[in-house]
Protein backbone atom coordinates (compact mmCIF):
# COMPACT_ATOMS: atom_id res chain seq x y z
CA UNK A 1 0.00 0.00 0.00
CA UNK A 2 1.44 3.33 -0.97
CA UNK A 3 2.35 5.96 1.57
CA UNK A 4 -0.52 8.31 0.91
CA UNK A 5 -3.18 5.65 0.49
CA UNK A 6 -3.06 4.47 4.10
CA UNK A 7 -3.88 7.80 5.76
CA UNK A 8 -6.58 8.36 3.15
CA UNK A 9 -8.25 5.05 3.93
CA UNK A 10 -7.82 5.61 7.66
CA UNK A 11 -9.53 8.97 7.36
CA UNK A 12 -12.40 7.38 5.44
CA UNK A 13 -12.68 4.59 7.99
CA UNK A 14 -12.89 6.92 10.96
CA UNK A 15 -15.31 9.26 9.25
CA UNK A 16 -17.54 6.33 8.33
CA UNK A 17 -17.45 4.96 11.83
CA UNK A 18 -18.51 8.36 13.12
CA UNK A 19 -21.22 8.73 10.48
CA UNK A 20 -22.73 5.27 10.87
CA UNK A 21 -24.54 6.16 14.05
CA UNK A 22 -28.06 5.76 12.77
CA UNK A 23 -31.38 5.42 14.43
CA UNK A 24 -34.83 4.63 13.21
CA UNK A 25 -36.59 7.81 12.30
CA UNK A 26 -40.03 8.14 10.80
CA UNK A 27 -40.79 10.90 8.39
CA UNK A 28 -41.80 14.18 9.94
CA UNK A 29 -43.86 15.13 6.92
CA UNK A 30 -45.80 12.07 5.85
CA UNK A 31 -47.43 9.70 8.27
CA UNK A 32 -46.32 6.04 8.17
CA UNK A 33 -43.41 6.94 5.94
CA UNK A 34 -39.89 6.05 6.82
CA UNK A 35 -37.41 7.18 4.29
CA UNK A 36 -33.69 7.84 4.15
CA UNK A 37 -33.58 11.50 5.01
CA UNK A 38 -30.42 12.12 3.03
CA UNK A 39 -32.27 11.21 -0.16
CA UNK A 40 -35.34 13.31 0.45
CA UNK A 41 -35.37 16.80 -1.02
CA UNK A 42 -36.14 19.73 1.29
CA UNK A 43 -35.46 17.72 4.38
CA UNK A 44 -35.42 19.74 7.52
CA UNK A 45 -32.00 20.97 8.53
CA UNK A 46 -32.08 19.24 11.89
CA UNK A 47 -32.08 15.82 10.21
CA UNK A 48 -29.08 16.40 7.96
CA UNK A 49 -25.60 16.49 9.37
CA UNK A 50 -22.54 18.18 7.99
CA UNK A 51 -21.23 16.32 4.89
CA UNK A 52 -17.63 15.17 5.07
CA UNK A 53 -15.41 15.47 2.04
CA UNK A 54 -12.18 13.51 2.13
CA UNK A 55 -9.92 13.84 -0.84
CA UNK A 56 -6.56 12.25 -1.53
CA UNK A 57 -6.11 14.28 -4.71
CA UNK A 58 -8.41 15.72 -7.33
CA UNK A 59 -9.06 12.27 -8.85
CA UNK A 60 -9.70 10.32 -5.67
CA UNK A 61 -12.30 11.63 -3.31
CA UNK A 62 -14.93 10.39 -0.91
CA UNK A 63 -18.03 12.30 0.07
CA UNK A 64 -19.89 11.13 3.18
CA UNK A 65 -23.31 12.70 3.69
CA UNK A 66 -24.77 11.64 7.03
CA UNK A 67 -28.29 12.15 8.21
CA UNK A 68 -30.31 10.93 11.15
CA UNK A 69 -31.27 7.58 9.63
CA UNK A 70 -29.05 7.15 6.57
CA UNK A 71 -25.59 7.81 5.23
CA UNK A 72 -24.70 8.31 1.60
CA UNK A 73 -21.11 7.47 0.68
CA UNK A 74 -19.90 8.49 -2.75
CA UNK A 75 -16.55 7.41 -4.09
CA UNK A 76 -14.63 8.89 -6.97
CA UNK A 77 -12.30 6.28 -8.41
CA UNK A 78 -9.00 7.32 -9.95
CA UNK A 79 -9.26 7.81 -13.71
CA UNK A 80 -5.92 8.82 -15.11
CA UNK A 81 -6.60 8.41 -18.83
CA UNK A 82 -9.42 7.52 -21.18
CA UNK A 83 -8.83 3.77 -20.87
CA UNK A 84 -9.26 3.96 -17.11
CA UNK A 85 -12.30 6.17 -17.59
CA UNK A 86 -13.94 3.53 -19.75
CA UNK A 87 -12.93 0.72 -17.42
CA UNK A 88 -14.26 2.53 -14.35
CA UNK A 89 -17.46 3.35 -16.17
CA UNK A 90 -17.96 -0.25 -17.27
CA UNK A 91 -17.11 -1.63 -13.87
CA UNK A 92 -19.34 0.67 -11.86
CA UNK A 93 -22.21 0.15 -14.28
CA UNK A 94 -21.72 -3.57 -13.94
CA UNK A 95 -21.96 -3.27 -10.16
CA UNK A 96 -24.95 -0.94 -10.25
CA UNK A 97 -26.86 -3.39 -12.40
CA UNK A 98 -26.42 -5.91 -9.62
CA UNK A 99 -27.33 -3.44 -6.87
CA UNK A 100 -30.03 -5.64 -5.34
CA UNK A 101 -27.47 -8.24 -4.28
CA UNK A 102 -25.31 -5.52 -2.76
CA UNK A 103 -28.04 -4.12 -0.43
CA UNK A 104 -26.12 -0.93 0.28
CA UNK A 105 -25.28 0.05 -3.29
CA UNK A 106 -27.10 2.99 -4.81
CA UNK A 107 -28.22 2.36 -8.37
CA UNK A 108 -27.11 5.74 -9.62
CA UNK A 109 -24.00 7.54 -8.52
CA UNK A 110 -24.09 11.13 -7.30
CA UNK A 111 -22.99 13.48 -10.12
CA UNK A 112 -19.25 13.91 -10.06
CA UNK A 113 -18.61 10.54 -8.42
CA UNK A 114 -18.08 7.05 -9.80
CA UNK A 115 -20.19 5.05 -7.39
CA UNK A 116 -22.42 5.70 -4.39
CA UNK A 117 -23.60 3.67 -1.43
CA UNK A 118 -26.66 4.35 0.65
CA UNK A 119 -26.59 2.87 4.13
CA UNK A 120 -29.79 3.16 6.14
CA UNK A 121 -30.61 2.26 9.71
CA UNK A 122 -32.12 -1.00 8.40
CA UNK A 123 -28.69 -2.00 7.16
CA UNK A 124 -26.91 -1.12 10.37
CA UNK A 125 -29.52 -3.08 12.32
CA UNK A 126 -29.13 -6.25 10.25
CA UNK A 127 -25.42 -5.97 9.65
CA UNK A 128 -22.35 -5.52 11.70
CA UNK A 129 -21.43 -1.85 11.31
CA UNK A 130 -17.72 -2.52 11.73
CA UNK A 131 -17.80 -5.12 8.95
CA UNK A 132 -19.80 -2.77 6.75
CA UNK A 133 -17.04 -0.19 7.10
CA UNK A 134 -14.53 -2.93 6.30
CA UNK A 135 -16.46 -3.69 3.14
CA UNK A 136 -16.35 -0.10 1.93
CA UNK A 137 -12.65 0.21 2.66
CA UNK A 138 -11.90 -3.09 0.94
CA UNK A 139 -14.03 -2.03 -1.98
CA UNK A 140 -11.99 1.13 -2.39
CA UNK A 141 -8.73 -0.78 -2.32
CA UNK A 142 -9.90 -3.50 -4.68
CA UNK A 143 -11.44 -1.20 -7.26
CA UNK A 144 -8.17 0.62 -7.81
CA UNK A 145 -6.32 -2.66 -8.03
CA UNK A 146 -8.87 -4.15 -10.41
CA UNK A 147 -8.86 -1.17 -12.74
CA UNK A 148 -5.10 -1.07 -13.04
CA UNK A 149 -4.94 -4.83 -13.55
CA UNK A 150 -7.52 -4.66 -16.31
CA UNK A 151 -5.59 -1.89 -17.96
CA UNK A 152 -2.37 -3.85 -17.77
CA UNK A 153 -4.13 -6.87 -19.18
CA UNK A 154 -5.48 -4.86 -22.09
CA UNK A 155 -2.04 -3.56 -22.95
CA UNK A 156 -0.46 -6.97 -22.59
CA UNK A 157 -3.08 -8.55 -24.80
CA UNK A 158 -2.77 -5.84 -27.42
CA UNK A 159 0.97 -6.30 -27.52
CA UNK A 160 0.73 -10.04 -27.76
CA UNK A 161 -1.88 -9.89 -30.49
CA UNK A 162 0.07 -7.36 -32.52
CA UNK A 163 3.28 -9.32 -32.24
CA UNK A 164 1.55 -12.54 -33.18
CA UNK A 165 -0.03 -10.94 -36.22
CA UNK A 166 3.15 -9.30 -37.43
CA UNK A 167 5.10 -12.45 -36.64
CA UNK A 168 3.15 -14.16 -39.40
CA UNK A 169 4.85 -11.87 -41.90
CA UNK A 170 8.35 -12.89 -40.90
CA UNK A 171 9.66 -15.28 -43.49
CA UNK B 1 -7.71 -19.58 -30.97
CA UNK B 2 -5.28 -16.82 -31.74
CA UNK B 3 -5.51 -16.72 -35.50
CA UNK B 4 -8.56 -16.63 -37.67
CA UNK B 5 -8.28 -19.04 -40.53
CA UNK B 6 -8.58 -17.68 -44.04
CA UNK B 7 -10.82 -20.46 -45.27
CA UNK B 8 -14.48 -20.65 -44.40
CA UNK B 9 -14.85 -23.60 -42.06
CA UNK B 10 -18.54 -24.08 -42.79
CA UNK B 11 -17.93 -24.33 -46.51
CA UNK B 12 -15.12 -26.73 -45.87
CA UNK B 13 -17.26 -28.88 -43.61
CA UNK B 14 -20.23 -28.86 -45.96
CA UNK B 15 -18.12 -29.88 -48.90
CA UNK B 16 -16.35 -32.61 -46.99
CA UNK B 17 -19.71 -34.00 -45.89
CA UNK B 18 -21.02 -33.84 -49.41
CA UNK B 19 -17.94 -35.56 -50.71
CA UNK B 20 -18.19 -38.38 -48.17
CA UNK B 21 -21.90 -38.84 -48.75
CA UNK B 22 -21.31 -39.01 -52.47
CA UNK B 23 -18.60 -41.60 -52.02
CA UNK B 24 -21.10 -43.75 -50.08
CA UNK B 25 -23.51 -43.43 -52.97
CA UNK B 26 -26.07 -41.28 -51.17
CA UNK B 27 -25.49 -37.73 -52.36
CA UNK B 28 -26.68 -35.04 -49.96
CA UNK B 29 -29.43 -32.69 -50.92
CA UNK B 30 -27.98 -29.33 -50.11
CA UNK B 31 -29.27 -25.79 -50.09
CA UNK B 32 -27.16 -23.87 -47.64
CA UNK B 33 -26.57 -20.19 -47.29
CA UNK B 34 -23.39 -19.48 -45.40
CA UNK B 35 -22.31 -16.06 -44.20
CA UNK B 36 -18.75 -14.94 -44.02
CA UNK B 37 -17.14 -11.74 -42.73
CA UNK B 38 -17.74 -8.41 -44.43
CA UNK B 39 -21.21 -8.91 -45.89
CA UNK B 40 -20.23 -11.98 -47.83
CA UNK B 41 -22.73 -14.73 -48.49
CA UNK B 42 -22.00 -18.11 -49.95
CA UNK B 43 -24.64 -20.40 -51.32
CA UNK B 44 -24.09 -24.12 -51.77
CA UNK B 45 -26.83 -26.01 -53.58
CA UNK B 46 -27.37 -29.00 -55.81
CA UNK B 47 -27.62 -28.42 -59.49
CA UNK B 48 -31.25 -28.92 -60.56
CA UNK B 49 -30.43 -31.80 -62.93
CA UNK B 50 -27.84 -33.84 -61.14
CA UNK B 51 -27.35 -34.45 -57.42
CA UNK B 52 -23.63 -35.02 -57.69
CA UNK B 53 -23.14 -31.54 -59.09
CA UNK B 54 -22.89 -28.72 -56.58
CA UNK B 55 -23.05 -25.03 -57.19
CA UNK B 56 -21.02 -22.75 -54.98
CA UNK B 57 -21.97 -19.12 -55.38
CA UNK B 58 -20.51 -16.10 -53.69
CA UNK B 59 -21.99 -12.69 -53.18
CA UNK B 60 -19.84 -10.06 -51.55
CA UNK B 61 -20.09 -6.36 -50.98
CA UNK B 62 -16.58 -5.87 -52.29
CA UNK B 63 -17.33 -7.45 -55.69
CA UNK B 64 -18.25 -4.25 -57.49
CA UNK B 65 -15.19 -2.34 -56.37
CA UNK B 66 -12.86 -5.28 -56.94
CA UNK B 67 -14.08 -5.81 -60.49
CA UNK B 68 -13.39 -2.14 -61.16
CA UNK B 69 -9.76 -2.57 -60.10
CA UNK B 70 -8.72 -4.59 -63.10
CA UNK B 71 -9.89 -5.81 -66.47
CA UNK B 72 -10.94 -9.36 -65.75
CA UNK B 73 -11.83 -10.47 -62.24
CA UNK B 74 -13.90 -13.42 -63.44
CA UNK B 75 -11.05 -14.55 -65.67
CA UNK B 76 -8.66 -14.34 -62.72
CA UNK B 77 -10.90 -16.51 -60.56
CA UNK B 78 -11.40 -18.92 -63.45
CA UNK B 79 -7.66 -19.46 -63.77
CA UNK B 80 -7.45 -20.10 -60.03
CA UNK B 81 -10.15 -22.75 -60.06
CA UNK B 82 -10.13 -24.25 -63.55
CA UNK B 83 -7.18 -26.54 -63.02
CA UNK B 84 -8.70 -28.17 -59.92
CA UNK B 85 -10.15 -31.55 -60.84
CA UNK B 86 -13.93 -31.56 -60.90
CA UNK B 87 -14.33 -27.79 -60.63
CA UNK B 88 -15.64 -25.85 -63.56
CA UNK B 89 -17.00 -22.38 -63.93
CA UNK B 90 -20.51 -21.59 -64.97
CA UNK B 91 -22.95 -18.72 -65.37
CA UNK B 92 -23.44 -16.85 -62.07
CA UNK B 93 -26.53 -17.90 -60.19
CA UNK B 94 -29.22 -15.23 -59.88
CA UNK B 95 -28.47 -12.79 -57.06
CA UNK B 96 -24.87 -13.94 -56.73
CA UNK B 97 -21.68 -12.59 -58.20
CA UNK B 98 -19.77 -15.71 -59.13
CA UNK B 99 -20.60 -19.37 -59.30
CA UNK B 100 -18.48 -22.51 -59.46
CA UNK B 101 -19.81 -25.89 -60.45
CA UNK B 102 -18.31 -28.78 -58.54
CA UNK B 103 -18.52 -32.34 -59.69
CA UNK B 104 -18.38 -34.44 -56.54
CA UNK B 105 -17.37 -37.54 -58.50
CA UNK B 106 -14.12 -35.96 -59.59
CA UNK B 107 -13.42 -33.64 -56.64
CA UNK B 108 -10.24 -34.25 -54.68
CA UNK B 109 -9.97 -33.69 -50.94
CA UNK B 110 -7.36 -30.97 -51.20
CA UNK B 111 -9.52 -28.97 -53.59
CA UNK B 112 -12.06 -28.53 -50.78
CA UNK B 113 -9.74 -26.11 -49.00
CA UNK B 114 -9.23 -24.14 -52.18
CA UNK B 115 -12.99 -23.89 -52.63
CA UNK B 116 -13.50 -22.68 -49.08
CA UNK B 117 -11.00 -19.91 -49.79
CA UNK B 118 -13.32 -18.41 -52.38
CA UNK B 119 -13.77 -15.15 -50.51
CA UNK B 120 -10.05 -14.63 -49.95
CA UNK B 121 -9.43 -15.47 -53.61
CA UNK B 122 -11.83 -12.74 -54.64
CA UNK B 123 -10.15 -10.29 -52.29
CA UNK B 124 -6.73 -11.28 -53.62
CA UNK B 125 -7.37 -9.97 -57.13
CA UNK B 126 -6.38 -6.31 -56.49
CA UNK B 127 -3.40 -7.51 -54.47
CA UNK B 128 -2.33 -9.66 -57.39
CA UNK B 129 -2.68 -6.71 -59.73
CA UNK B 130 -0.54 -4.65 -57.38
CA UNK B 131 2.14 -7.35 -57.30
CA UNK B 132 2.20 -7.41 -61.10
CA UNK B 133 2.40 -3.65 -61.32
CA UNK B 134 5.20 -3.65 -58.80
CA UNK B 135 7.11 -6.14 -60.97
CA UNK B 136 6.71 -4.03 -64.08
CA UNK B 137 7.52 -0.77 -62.28
CA UNK B 138 10.67 -2.22 -60.81
CA UNK B 139 11.91 -2.97 -64.35
CA UNK B 140 11.44 0.59 -65.56
CA UNK B 141 14.33 3.07 -65.33
CA UNK B 142 14.55 5.58 -62.51
CA UNK B 143 12.35 8.64 -62.98
CA UNK B 144 9.58 7.04 -64.97
CA UNK B 145 8.78 4.30 -62.49
CA UNK B 146 5.95 5.83 -60.53
CA UNK B 147 2.27 5.26 -60.91
CA UNK B 148 -0.88 6.94 -59.76
CA UNK B 149 -2.79 3.68 -59.56
CA UNK B 150 -4.54 2.99 -56.28
CA UNK B 151 -6.81 -0.01 -55.99
CA UNK B 152 -9.76 0.49 -53.72
CA UNK B 153 -11.74 -2.31 -52.14
CA UNK B 154 -15.01 -1.17 -50.62
CA UNK B 155 -15.59 -4.15 -48.42
CA UNK B 156 -17.86 -2.65 -45.81
CA UNK B 157 -20.27 0.25 -45.59
CA UNK B 158 -17.79 2.99 -44.85
CA UNK B 159 -14.59 1.04 -44.60
CA UNK B 160 -12.21 0.60 -47.49
CA UNK B 161 -8.86 -0.90 -48.30
CA UNK B 162 -6.49 0.99 -50.55
CA UNK B 163 -3.60 -0.75 -52.28
CA UNK B 164 -0.94 1.37 -53.88
CA UNK B 165 1.91 -0.26 -55.78
CA UNK B 166 5.16 1.60 -56.32
CA UNK B 167 8.59 0.64 -57.57
CA UNK B 168 10.05 -0.52 -54.29
CA UNK B 169 7.08 -1.32 -52.07
CA UNK B 170 3.36 -1.85 -51.90
CA UNK B 171 1.33 0.23 -49.49
CA UNK B 172 -1.87 -1.22 -48.09
CA UNK B 173 -4.05 1.24 -46.22
CA UNK B 174 -7.08 0.26 -44.18
CA UNK B 175 -9.69 2.84 -43.44
CA UNK B 176 -11.72 1.87 -40.43
CA UNK B 177 -14.42 3.23 -38.16
CA UNK B 178 -15.25 2.55 -34.58
CA UNK B 179 -18.90 2.72 -33.82
CA UNK B 180 -18.67 2.12 -30.13
CA UNK B 181 -16.92 4.49 -27.76
CA UNK B 182 -15.28 1.60 -25.91
CA UNK B 183 -14.12 0.02 -29.15
CA UNK B 184 -12.55 3.30 -30.09
CA UNK B 185 -10.44 3.43 -26.95
CA UNK B 186 -9.57 -0.26 -27.03
CA UNK B 187 -8.81 0.04 -30.74
CA UNK B 188 -6.41 2.84 -30.03
CA UNK B 189 -4.51 0.69 -27.55
CA UNK B 190 -4.36 -2.20 -29.99
CA UNK B 191 -3.34 -0.10 -32.98
CA UNK B 192 -0.64 1.62 -30.99
CA UNK B 193 0.78 -1.78 -30.16
CA UNK B 194 0.74 -2.74 -33.83
CA UNK B 195 2.83 0.33 -34.54
CA UNK B 196 5.20 -0.15 -31.61
CA UNK B 197 5.68 -3.89 -31.46
CA UNK B 198 7.86 -3.97 -34.56
CA UNK B 199 10.23 -1.46 -33.03
CA UNK B 200 10.30 -3.21 -29.70
CA UNK B 201 10.67 -6.82 -30.70
CA UNK B 202 13.76 -7.66 -32.71
CA UNK B 203 12.34 -10.97 -33.85
CA UNK B 204 9.69 -9.30 -35.96
CA UNK B 205 11.81 -6.53 -37.41
CA UNK B 206 11.29 -7.88 -40.90
CA UNK B 207 7.49 -7.63 -40.64
CA UNK B 208 5.81 -4.88 -42.65
CA UNK B 209 5.99 -1.44 -41.18
CA UNK B 210 2.70 -0.34 -39.64
CA UNK B 211 1.61 3.28 -39.40
CA UNK B 212 -1.51 4.63 -37.81
CA UNK B 213 -3.12 8.04 -38.28
CA UNK B 214 -6.36 9.95 -37.96
CA UNK B 215 -5.79 11.84 -41.21
CA UNK B 216 -5.80 10.11 -44.58
CA UNK B 217 -2.23 9.36 -45.68
CA UNK B 218 -0.98 11.43 -48.63
CA UNK B 219 -1.13 8.47 -51.04
CA UNK B 220 -4.88 8.33 -50.85
CA UNK B 221 -5.86 11.81 -49.70
CA UNK B 222 -7.50 12.49 -53.07
CA UNK B 223 -9.53 9.31 -53.00
CA UNK B 224 -10.96 9.57 -49.54
CA UNK B 225 -14.28 11.28 -49.59
CA UNK B 226 -14.21 14.44 -47.53
CA UNK B 227 -17.83 14.07 -46.48
CA UNK B 228 -16.85 11.88 -43.56
CA UNK B 229 -14.46 13.91 -41.49
CA UNK B 230 -15.54 12.07 -38.41
CA UNK B 231 -13.37 11.71 -35.40
CA UNK B 232 -13.81 7.99 -35.24
CA UNK B 233 -12.09 7.39 -38.57
CA UNK B 234 -8.67 5.74 -38.45
CA UNK B 235 -6.13 4.84 -41.10
CA UNK B 236 -3.80 1.92 -40.71
CA UNK B 237 -1.00 1.62 -43.23
CA UNK B 238 0.99 -1.53 -43.93
CA UNK B 239 4.12 -1.09 -46.00
CA UNK B 240 4.96 -4.34 -47.78
CA UNK B 241 8.51 -4.71 -49.00
CA UNK B 242 9.56 -7.06 -51.78
CA UNK B 243 10.54 -9.72 -49.25
CA UNK B 244 6.88 -10.07 -48.31
CA UNK B 245 5.79 -11.05 -51.81
CA UNK B 246 8.77 -12.69 -53.43
CA UNK B 247 7.18 -16.02 -54.22
CA UNK B 248 3.56 -16.92 -54.99
CA UNK B 249 3.31 -18.72 -51.62
CA UNK B 250 4.49 -15.64 -49.74
CA UNK B 251 2.13 -13.50 -51.77
CA UNK B 252 -0.77 -15.71 -50.89
CA UNK B 253 0.00 -15.85 -47.20
CA UNK B 254 0.45 -12.07 -47.08
CA UNK B 255 -2.89 -11.60 -48.81
CA UNK B 256 -4.62 -14.00 -46.41
CA UNK B 257 -3.33 -12.11 -43.40
CA UNK B 258 -4.09 -8.69 -44.78
CA UNK B 259 -7.55 -9.67 -45.94
CA UNK B 260 -8.30 -10.80 -42.41
CA UNK B 261 -6.65 -7.87 -40.64
CA UNK B 262 -9.84 -6.07 -39.73
CA UNK B 263 -11.53 -9.24 -38.56
CA UNK B 264 -8.53 -10.28 -36.51
CA UNK B 265 -8.24 -6.90 -34.90
CA UNK B 266 -11.91 -6.51 -34.05
CA UNK B 267 -12.12 -10.12 -32.91
CA UNK B 268 -9.44 -9.49 -30.32
CA UNK B 269 -11.13 -6.31 -29.14
CA UNK B 270 -14.29 -8.32 -28.54
CA UNK B 271 -12.30 -11.04 -26.82
CA UNK B 272 -10.74 -8.63 -24.36
CA UNK B 273 -14.15 -7.17 -23.61
CA UNK B 274 -15.48 -10.65 -22.95
CA UNK B 275 -12.57 -11.42 -20.66
CA UNK B 276 -13.14 -8.23 -18.72
CA UNK B 277 -16.77 -9.11 -18.36
CA UNK B 278 -16.01 -12.48 -16.82
CA UNK B 279 -13.43 -10.85 -14.62
CA UNK B 280 -15.94 -8.31 -13.34
CA UNK B 281 -18.38 -11.11 -12.66
CA UNK B 282 -15.79 -12.81 -10.49
CA UNK B 283 -15.00 -9.55 -8.72
CA UNK B 284 -18.67 -8.90 -7.96
CA UNK B 285 -18.88 -12.33 -6.35
CA UNK B 286 -15.96 -11.59 -4.06
CA UNK B 287 -17.46 -8.24 -3.09
CA UNK B 288 -20.76 -9.91 -2.25
CA UNK B 289 -18.89 -12.41 -0.08
CA UNK B 290 -17.24 -9.59 1.86
CA UNK B 291 -20.58 -7.87 2.30
CA UNK B 292 -22.27 -11.05 3.48
CA UNK B 293 -19.67 -11.35 6.21
CA UNK B 294 -21.15 -8.18 7.65
CA UNK B 295 -24.60 -9.74 8.04
CA UNK B 296 -25.58 -10.59 11.58
CA UNK B 297 -26.42 -14.17 12.39
CA UNK B 298 -30.15 -14.39 12.93
CA UNK B 299 -29.92 -16.85 15.81
CA UNK B 300 -27.52 -14.68 17.71
CA UNK B 301 -29.76 -11.73 18.40
CA UNK B 302 -32.96 -13.77 18.43
CA UNK B 303 -34.79 -11.23 16.30
CA UNK B 304 -37.01 -14.04 15.03
CA UNK B 305 -39.21 -14.03 18.14
CA UNK B 306 -39.45 -10.31 18.53
CA UNK B 307 -41.21 -9.71 15.21
CA UNK B 308 -44.21 -7.77 16.36
CA UNK B 309 -47.58 -8.45 14.81
CA UNK B 310 -50.88 -6.63 14.93
CA UNK B 311 -54.06 -8.29 16.16
CA UNK B 312 -55.03 -9.28 12.62
CA UNK B 313 -51.68 -10.98 12.16
CA UNK B 314 -50.00 -8.36 10.00
CA UNK B 315 -46.37 -7.56 10.59
CA UNK B 316 -45.67 -4.34 12.38
CA UNK B 317 -43.75 -1.95 10.21
CA UNK B 318 -42.37 1.18 11.70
Amino acid sequence: MSQSLRPYLTAVRHSLQAALNLSNFSSQVVERHNRPEVEVPNASAELLLQPMHISRNEHEQVLIEPSVNSVRVSIKVKQADEIEQILVHKFTRFLEQRAESFYVLRRVAIPGFSISFLITNMHTETMNTEKLVDFIIEFMEEVDKEISEMKLFLNARARFVAEAYLGEFVY
Amino acid sequence: MLYLQPQNLLVQKTLTEALEANARGTPLILDRIISDFDYTTLHISNSPEEKALLWISIKTKAWLSISKCGPDLVGYLNTKYDDLAGVSTCQPEGGYDYTLQVDLKALQNDAVVQLSLLKVMTMSYPFQLAFNEFASLAQLPEGSNTTETVHKIEYRDDENVFIKPSNDRITVIFETFFQDETDKVFGKVFLQEFVDSRKRNRAIQSAPQVLFSHEPPLEISKLVSSRVSEKSRRFITFVLFPRHFQTPELQFSSICHLALFRNYFHYHIKCSKAYMHSRMRYRVDTFIKVLNRAKLDENEDGSEETTRRTVTGRKMVY
